[in-house]
């Protein structure tokens, strides 16, 4: 194996410690693997290399959430793997050290455009369910700000707009991913559907959430529904909640949605995005709140824009403030080394040239070692 | 840089015995040297260079050197079939979407040849070619016609005569036939890449639309061989 000077003087302080985890079983897999696929045992050891996430894992683990392109990409390796990196490592620290009696702490990923931070986002969901945490992944917020071709008058307030298309998508995933705990978790207060529906009290929470599948009227309040029972039932420590939501920065910002006389609608005018932010808001206990930020589908956000202060503007940064920032940059060296072997390996770069010196560092080069450019240059490679 | 002057040029048409006249000109004076892109000749060091390669360097220090075109390229990944056909495909001076277009394209053969690689079984993943690239010139091969036709005017009647086509032509024809089955023949929501990597697999094993029209134009060719003898060239 040739993967450069860089990955093999790493490699000899590593293979010490991970030969005796990686036992081979079967054939002995590369150097940027690793056979460690509990998230929870990932150190520094790891740092750079690829793990994998059985695929029943992954449908029941990530019914949304995961980038277009990872997904195809699942789809052409039947595989799913996952680079293991500093940010996601810094927030395991984080998220082992803390304590659930305080106030929620919340953690803001951000970074450069296509430098990771969805994966990231996505290693921490993985590894909070597999501590067996209720996951709330909202996976992009964007999609509920932006192209909505039905906007209802909400009967719970009459100034606010529903989205019932949205969150009947979302309330389906939430389903899938969590189905265990909605059998435990009960509702606290009688809620009226309708004339003729409502759910009493002591009922388990996936019954709200068939109502809201089924009445796709009610699906945003259903959903507003399942936000609040959960913020009030975490403190009591039966379970802890994990708020993931990806491109945080549209909750407070503009959106290009239009009420029928044709006024724009402010985000907080939206139900979906009005219970987000009070999940987001750090008043409840027995949990964590991780977010990240996203330019790529914000709206009147300019492209250079990354920064929290940019893309989340002074209401946003308001709101979210006191928050623990986790910048995730470009690939290191040795990262580099270990996708560029990957995708070898995989027989992803088929060109005769791509295996060569020269070939490597003009991918180095154009790609400017960010995740998103390489995958793009690899592609037609 | 001077245009040919009007004296010059009227002298040569007095006298004009069959000599070359200039069709195609250039802007820049003869003085201009090429612009070199490839790596290897700068990193060699001097000892290593010929006389003529030094003569050369010489040169180059001391003549203006032409401006490089966009089409020139320095790197290892750089394909001149891919670029022409991209030329080809272009529309309006879009370059950007072209060359997308063709990265697109490139990236769907290769992710339907490897999902046909991982799911074959053992004996069989030699045969399974995944390379985009190999894929390509292949199928452009395989599409390029062998003999062509050229109206010629005889006797007030126009025929069809069957001609040997140059290497240019041939691949000009190959290129074009594929950008016109893609742009004509498919559904209004099918995208180019998919279409296009649709086509280039179907070459690839001779069977398509494409193949047809060559075998077509074979056989109209065969079957105008009594016209054959109307070529002089």
């Amino acid at each position: 194996l040739d993967h450069g000077s860089a990955l093999h003087t790493a490699a000899k302080d590593c293979l010490s410690s991970v030969s005796s985890q990686d036992v081979p079983a079967e054939r002995p897999r590369a150097i940027f693997h690793t056979s460690e696929s509990d998230p929870a045992k990932h150190t520094e050891h790891h740092e750079g290399r690829l793990y994998n996430i059985p695929l029943e894992e992954v449908k029941a683990v990530f019914p949304h959430g995961l980038p277009h392109r990872f997904q195809q990409q699942i789809q052409t390796f039947n595989e799913a793997r996952v680079m293991v990196r500093k940010p996601a490592l810094e927030l395991f620290a984080y998220l082992r050290s803390s304590n659930f009696s305080h106030p929620a702490v919340r953690y803001v990923i951000y970074g450069e455009r296509g430098t990771g931070k969805t994966m990231t986002l996505c290693h921490v969901v993985h590894y909070c369910s597999r501590q067996g945490w209720l996951v709330l992944h909202v996976p992009d917020a964007h999609l509920w700000v932006k192209n909505c071709k039905e906007l209802l008058q909400s009967s719970y307030n009459r100034d606010r707009l529903d989205q019932p298309l949205q969150a009947s998508v979302w309330l389906k995933n939430f389903k899938t991913s969590n189905e265990r705990f909605l059998q435990e978790i009960k509702t606290q207060k009688k809620y009226t559907w309708g004339k003729r529906e409502s759910t009493e009290e002591g009922r388990p929470l996936g019954e709200v959430v068939e109502q809201g599948l089924a009445r796709v009227r009610s699906a945003s309040d259903a959903m507003g529904v399942v936000l609040r029972e959960l913020r009030q039932q975490c403190h009591r420590g039966s379970f802890r909640l994990l708020v993931a939501v990806d491109g945080v920065n549209a909750l407070w910002g503009r959106t290009t949605l239009r009420k029928e006389d044709k006024s724009p609608v402010s985000p907080e005018e939206l139900t979906l995005v009005h219970n987000l932010r009070k999940m987001v808001r750090n008043d409840w206990s027995g949990g964590a709140i991780v977010t990240t930020l996203s330019q790529t589908g914000s709206l009147f956000k300019p492209s250079s824009a990354y920064t929290p202060q940019e893309l989340l503007g002074k209401e946003g940064f308001d709101a979210l403030d006191p928050f623990v920032p986790i910048p995730v940059p470009n690939y290191s060296p040795r990262e580099f080394e270990s996708c560029y072997g990957y995708y070898l390996e995989r027989k992803w770069l088929q060109h005769e040239k791509a295996h060569t010196e020269d070939g490597k560092a003009e991918l180095q080069f154009l790609s400017g070692s960010n995740p998103r450019q390489l995958d793009r240059l690899a592609g037609p490679l | 840089m001077a245009a040919p002057s009007a004296a010059g040029l009227g002298r040569r048409l007095r006298a004009w015995l069959p000599r070359m006249v200039q069709v195609r000109w250039s802007r820049y004076s003869p003085s201009y040297l090429e612009p070199e892109a490839k790596k290897e000749l700068y990193e060699k060091p001097l000892e290593e260079l010929t006389e003529e390669e030094k003569e050369k360097m010489e040169l180059k220090a001391v003549q203006p050197i032409k401006a490089a075109p966009p089409t020139l390229s320095s790197s290892v990944f750089n394909d001149p079939m891919i670029s022409k056909f991209t030329n080809m495909m272009m529309k309006s001076g879009n370059k950007v979407l072209a060359r997308s277009l063709m990265a697109q394209t490139l990236e769907a053969i290769k992710r339907k040849q490897l999902e046909k690689y991982h799911k074959a079984p053992e004996n069989e993943k030699e045969t399974i070619e995944c390379n985009p690239y190999v894929i390509f010139h292949q199928a452009l091969k395989n599409c390029q016609p062998i003999i062509g036709l050229s109206n010629i005017t005889k006797g007030g009647k126009t025929y069809q005569v069957p001609v040997p086509l140059k290497d240019n032509r041939k691949r000009f024809l190959a290129m074009k036939w594929l950008i016109t089955e893609c742009r004509e023949n498919k559904h209004r929501r099918t995208l180019m890449p998919e279409k296009l990597s649709q086509e280039l697999l179907l070459a690839f094993n001779n069977e398509g639309p494409i193949i047809k029209r060559k075998h077509v134009l074979h056989k109209m060719a065969e079957a105008n061989r009594a016209y054959a003898h109307f070529r002089w060239w």
